[in-house]
């Protein structure tokens, strides 16, 4: 913003990635910290650290393709990046909220910044439609979620977690029912945000309408933020009491899985199926949920990391594509193997790793997440996931076999420095921590 | 008891301004119930002991907020004509699920066995000065992140409203 006025728009980004990088490194000195700050409203523990510096991690690649991506846009480029470092700080909030009116506030700063950055195409009317979309029904989780806030409030007296799991721990058999409505109350907020099944239907309109790298945006950091919380909350807030939540979260689990990947199977627009495989990725997550009792949190990491480094890779190859396409249908990358067999490879690369197909991350990924809950007991549950993974493979491979098995024009698609920078980290790393998952896998 | 007659009272009107908020057929009626249903709302906080809100929120909500939306609703131009109309079955969807949630809360409602009710032991516990020290004191980040989500909000609206403009 202050840019701006010195009339530096091409400063801003390299600034902004810079600062991030600094943040990035500032946020991995706090390990081990497990200290609370300002009177227990922020606690920076190792959890925090780490999956904060996985939000930072995503941001970094998403700024670093803003540049090209708001070329023709320049007069927002301010506007837009601030936005997007605000998301990032709700989404900080919601990762080391150690009061419920932080974790509230956090998701509204998301929330709120996002509704304008899906709505931000102003004479689009599809991303009109994303974005009040999205804002009406996220506005309506907020309710619930400020309801169910209240409910516990009342219940446990208190906002701060680990008095509300003091609570909990204390009055074991004799916890008011208004409590565990409360409960299911947040617990249905936080899976709207996370788009699971049954609270699904705004993702594919959203997703499609919103710019495409602010899906990209959307499907990564909002996702793997939103589950990080319910998994604090599932862990911390609610670990006494989660129990009583298994047939809700095993039924969300089964109908995310299945709606997700039977519904990407009859999509022929790029965003949108990645919208869907976004659900289905929400469903392997929510095995992780359920299994929260036995405290997986490494194995989310690893799965968040892995879901964010391949749909970043796919969407930093998509949209430079879209844009010498014209479309965002499947069609728009037919022939790309033949014109530029290294875009047409990354991709494939990508959707491998998506799929879940060694020797990527994702397969690994979807590996521990089948342990984990076999681990905690859940067998039928983990079959329909593995099933699901399995047709999920099909959907993927639409992508690859329309890039190399269908003729398209001989249109040369323009791949900027910044996209080509952050598709060679992501598959980089998604290729070692496919062969060395250790590094992330055993960080706890 | 008096303070049991003014609850029950207050408890009735909004109860009741809130349903007229929803059966009102002109949206202009809607709005005006709507702020009958702040201002006893109100009354709710004053008798909590929170003054200090109470006061703030007839400002913000039945000042500010109110004009705006009445505003907004008579440039909108709504009329029931340009109502549109839901069919039956998302109707009923909406009453199942609604009912569902009104059952839940009612049912968790009558197993609940309040505690008995102690009244604070100051009764200027909602006068600005003791809500200003717990705001800057041990609400503080809370009450700074507000600015910055609100910040997010009025960058957002600018965003979003500006005229286009060539470069």
């Amino acid at each position: 913003m202050l840019a701006e006025i010195l009339n530096l728009r091409k400063l801003i980004v390299p600034i902004v990635v810079l600062g991030l990088a600094v943040i990035f490194g500032l946020n991995l000195l706090d390990w081990n910290l497990n200290k609370s700050f300002f009177n227990d409203m922020l606690r920076v523990d190792n959890f925090s650290v780490a999956f904060g510096g996985l939000a930072i991690f995503a941001t970094l690649l998403v700024l670093i393709m803003s540049g090209d991506y708001y070329q023709k846009e320049q007069g927002y480029i301010s506007d837009f990046t601030a936005i997007l470092i605000f998301i990032l700080v709700g989404g900080l909030m919601m990762l080391s909220f150690a009061n419920l009116t932080m974790l509230f506030l956090g998701v509204e700063t998301l929330s709120i910044a996002l509704y304008i950055m899906a709505g931000s195409r102003r004479f689009d009317i599809r991303s009109n439609e994303a974005g009040f979309k999205y804002f009406l029904m996220g506005s309506f989780a907020s309710a619930f979620l400020l309801f169910g806030m209240a409910l516990i409030f009342g219940t446990s007296g208190s906002f701060n977690i680990y008095a509300i799991a003091e609570y909990t721990a204390n009055a074991q058999g004799n916890i008011s029912p208004l409590f565990y409505t409360g409960m299911v109350l947040v617990i249905f907020a936080m899976l709207f945000k996370v788009s699971a099944a049954p609270f699904h239907f705004w993702a594919p309109d959203v997703y499609e309408g919103a710019p495409a790298l602010i899906t990209a945006y959307m499907s990564t950091l909002v996702k793997v933020v939103g589950f990080a919380a319910l998994y604090k909350l599932l862990t911390v807030v609610f670990f006494y009491t989660s129990v009583k939540t298994g047939l809700i979260l095993n039924i969300v689990a089964i109908a995310t899985l299945l709606v997700g990947n039977l519904m990407a199977l009859a999509q022929d627009n790029f965003k949108r199926l990645l919208a869907y495989s976004g659900i289905s990725h929400a469903g392997y997550l929510m095995l992780l949920m359920m299994a929260s009792q036995e405290q997986p949190t490494g194995a989310l990491l690893f799965y968040g990391l892995g879901y964010v480094l391949s749909t970043l890779a796919a969407f930093a190859v998509a949209i430079p594509v879209f844009e010498a396409a014209g479309s965002e249908k499947i069609d728009a990358f037919n022939g790309l193997g033949k014109k530029q067999p290294l875009l047409a490879a990354s991709l494939s690369m990508a959707m491998l790793g998506l799929a879940g197909i060694p020797p990527f991350v994702g397969f690994l990924g979807k590996y521990y997440i089948f342990t984990e809950s076999l681990h905690a007991g859940f067998f039928y549950t983990t079959l329909i996931a593995i099933i699901s993974s399995i047709i999920g493979v099909y959907y993927y491979f639409k992508v690859i076999v329309a890039m190399y098995g269908k003729p398209g024009n001989d249109q040369k698609v323009t791949f900027s420095f910044t996209y080509a920078l952050v598709l060679a980290l992501t598959l980089a790393l998604s290729l070692y921590l496919g062969i060395r998952p250790g590094a992330i896998l055993n960080i706890f | 008891m008096t303070s049991d007659i003014v609850f029950f009272l207050l408890a009735a009107i909004s109860v009741f301004t809130a349903l007229m908020v929803v059966f009102s057929k002109s949206p202009i009626y809607s709005v005006m119930w709507l702020i009958a249903c702040f201002f006893s709302i109100a009354g709710h906080y004053v008798m909590l002991n929170a003054q200090f809100l109470a006061i703030v929120h007839i400002i913000v909500y039945a000042g500010a907020i109110m004009v705006l939306m009445l505003f907004t609703v008579m440039l909108l131009n709504l009329n029931k004509e340009s109502e549109p109309h839901k069919s039956i079955l998302s109707k009923s969807i909406g009453i199942i699920t609604g009912g569902m949630l009104f059952l839940v809360l009612l049912a968790a409602m009558r197993s609940t066995q309040l505690g008995p009710y102690s009244a604070p032991e100051t009764t200027d516990v909602g006068f600005v000065q003791k809500v200003g020290m717990k705001l800057f004191t041990d609400y503080l980040l809370p009450f700074e992140m507000t600015s910055v989500l609100f910040i997010a909000a009025m960058i957002g609206s600018v965003v979003l409203a500006k005229k286009e403009r060539n470069i």
